[in-house]
């Protein structure tokens, strides 16, 4: 293959998978929520995309209303699941994963369940070469990561973002000064869920075709392995979470064809990732980028102040 | 009874078999100091716990400002104007003290999440008053120069100071304080109660748990005392802590 081509495909994965990363730290980094469910709603995003784009609408609207659907499913899951503990909130998402996919292989009528689902492909124009479209591809996902990146960014430098990073720190006490914890965590699960239906459809469209066997569980750990790697609550470390993640697992998938091992070498990039996330976790348990100070305008505030005296 | 600020009629509270609180009636004045004391696991923690809303009565009512609030959830007691502080410090410990004095104030407009993304004006303000007054809290309880620092490096007699100016920073009417003075030395604890009385005479009134009863008694009104869950004793300081019954529940009947 060309590598060029193989080289503009790892940074389409690594945009996208950038977008459900930057969602799962918004919602493990800085809220302390447990999601293993994220895979559910990146399929949700993925599949209403597919559906609006076979009706035959535009694709920019079919992104914002995945993004809406899952965001609204996101909601929903977590009126009943946000009470519970955050190791059962766990449990729950990672079921709740495994239910929707489940769900969506057994469907004949609407996805053609195990079948898949061819997706129309929505960016293409007369005498585009496949290198082209693969590098309008990147500018859409990278034109939604940058969407996605300054409104995490925005959401967690503020007295909201710093309410949220309380109720990960002790909801109790965040409740003891006027937050409801439930208030702020299902909202939190929403955007979550809504930035990673973004994911899910921006997938859709650049692979062009989707089938429920793509959204297994795996699909979950590695964008947790993602936020570990780069530091949670860290949107920066996020990003370079995603890329190093995306370039580890690529690196090994390469590897495997010219290693002699003494056992399936396609099990060598799952053993190298489960090596890694143990190395970081002894380590560097706070990952590669440490959380930097709430910054809004006290912060300014109190600079200038120390100045002065 | 006239200015009664916090009403508790006959509230009880079990875990299983164990009577924790068992049908307490308490009082607090407005703009008063009122003490509870009591022998360990008599109670006085899982009454405040009722009171605040974080565990549920089985039986009585809490009337704050002649409201009932026992029903409520913490958080909508705090709205009512009260604010609960914990024994041991429960602090966002890698948030700065600038940061946990903050999440204390009443009603930030940034708090939602609507106004923190598109009303960016108007709560940039008021984050701008609310840390002047943080830094005035926090220089009259001597933390002013860990103001960016994380909680989580505060020495243990800091964050129980942190966990006081945190409360102060929500402008309660009444605050609920554990132990203020527990685990810290011994002129830190009399400080602690001398800001105490200082927020007392700007209008503000205390309800407070406390083992350190030389300095308790020298700055309350008035002192309950608690044992196996039951008020056995009420008064003025210096009368409960002579009376025979106050030695009784301390020592042991002779």
């Amino acid at each position: 293959m060309d590598p060029l081509i193989y080289i503009l495909d790892i940074i389409v994965f690594i945009g996208i998978f950038a977008i459900v990363a930057l969602s799962l730290n918004l919602e493990y980094g800085f809220t302390g929520l447990g999601n293993f469910g994220k895979v559910a709603f990146f399929l949700i995003g993925a599949y209403t995309y597919a559906l609006l784009i076979e009706a035959g609408i535009h694709f920019i609207p079919c992104i914002i209303i995945a993004a809406l659907v899952a965001g609204l499913i996101g909601s929903l899951i977590s009126l009943p699941a946000l009470r519970l503990r955050e190791d059962y909130l766990a449990i729950v998402t990672l079921a709740f994963g495994e239910i929707i996919r489940i769900v969506v292989k057994a469907e004949h009528g609407l996805a053609y369940g195990v079948w898949g689902m061819t997706v129309p492909p929505a960016i293409f124009w007369q005498g585009a070469s496949f290198r082209m479209t693969l590098v309008a591809h990147i500018g859409l996902v990278f034109v939604c990561l940058l969407v996605c990146f300054i409104f995490v960014q925005l959401v967690t430098n503020s007295p909201y973002g710093r309410v949220i990073r309380a109720i990960r720190e002790d909801e109790v006490a965040a409740a003891t000064f006027g937050k409801s914890r439930l208030k702020y965590k299902a909202q939190v699960f929403a955007m979550g869920s809504a930035i990673a239906g973004i994911g899910g459809a921006l997938f859709a469209q650049y692979i062009g075709f989707i089938e429920p066997y793509m959204f297994m569980p795996m699909l979950t750990f590695t964008v947790w392995i993602m936020v570990l790697v780069g530091g949670p609550a860290n949107n920066w470390g996020t990003l370079v979470g995603a890329t190093l993640v995306q370039l580890f697992s690529r690196g090994a998938k390469i590897m495997k064809d010219y290693l002699v091992v003494p056992f399936d070498p396609t099990d060598l990039q799952y053993i190298l990732l489960g090596l890694l996330i143990i190395f970081i976790l002894l380590y560097r348990p706070g990952g590669i980028f440490k959380e930097r100070p709430v910054k809004t305008k006290a912060l300014e505030r109190v600079s200038q102040w120390k100045e002065r005296s | 009874m006239e200015g009664t600020l916090l009403k508790i009629e006959d509230i009880t509270k079990s875990f299983g078999g164990l009577h924790a609180v068992d049908g307490v009636s308490i009082d607090v004045n407005a703009e008063s100091i009122v003490g509870l004391v009591g022998p360990n696991g008599s109670g006085k923690t899982t009454l405040f716990n009722v009171i605040f809303g974080l565990q549920k009565a089985d039986h009585g009512h809490v009337y704050f400002n002649n409201k009932r609030i026992d029903h409520l959830a913490p958080h909508r007691v705090f709205t009512r104007g009260m604010v609960n502080s914990f024994q041991f410090p429960r602090l966002f410990y890698q948030l700065t003290t600038l940061d946990n004095m903050l999440l204390a104030a009443r009603g930030h407009r940034g708090d939602s999440l609507i106004n923190s993304l598109f009303l960016r004006k108007g709560w940039q303000y008021q984050e701008d008053e609310l840390t002047q007054k943080a830094l005035e809290i926090l220089e009259l309880l001597e933390l002013a120069h860990l103001t960016l620092a994380p909680a989580g490096e505060l020495s243990g007699g800091q964050r129980k100071l942190l966990e006081i100016g945190r409360a102060l920073m929500a402008d309660p009417v009444l605050l609920l304080l554990d132990e203020p003075a527990a685990g810290v030395n011994p002129v830190l604890g009399r400080k602690i109660f001398e800001k105490i009385e200082h927020f007392r005479q700007r209008g503000m009134s205390f309800f407070i748990i406390e083992h350190r009863l030389e300095i308790l008694t020298e700055f309350a009104d008035w002192i309950y005392v608690m044992d196996k869950g039951k008020v056995v004793i009420e008064g003025e300081p210096e009368k409960v802590v002579n009376s025979p019954v106050f030695y009784n529940v301390y020592m042991g009947e002779r």
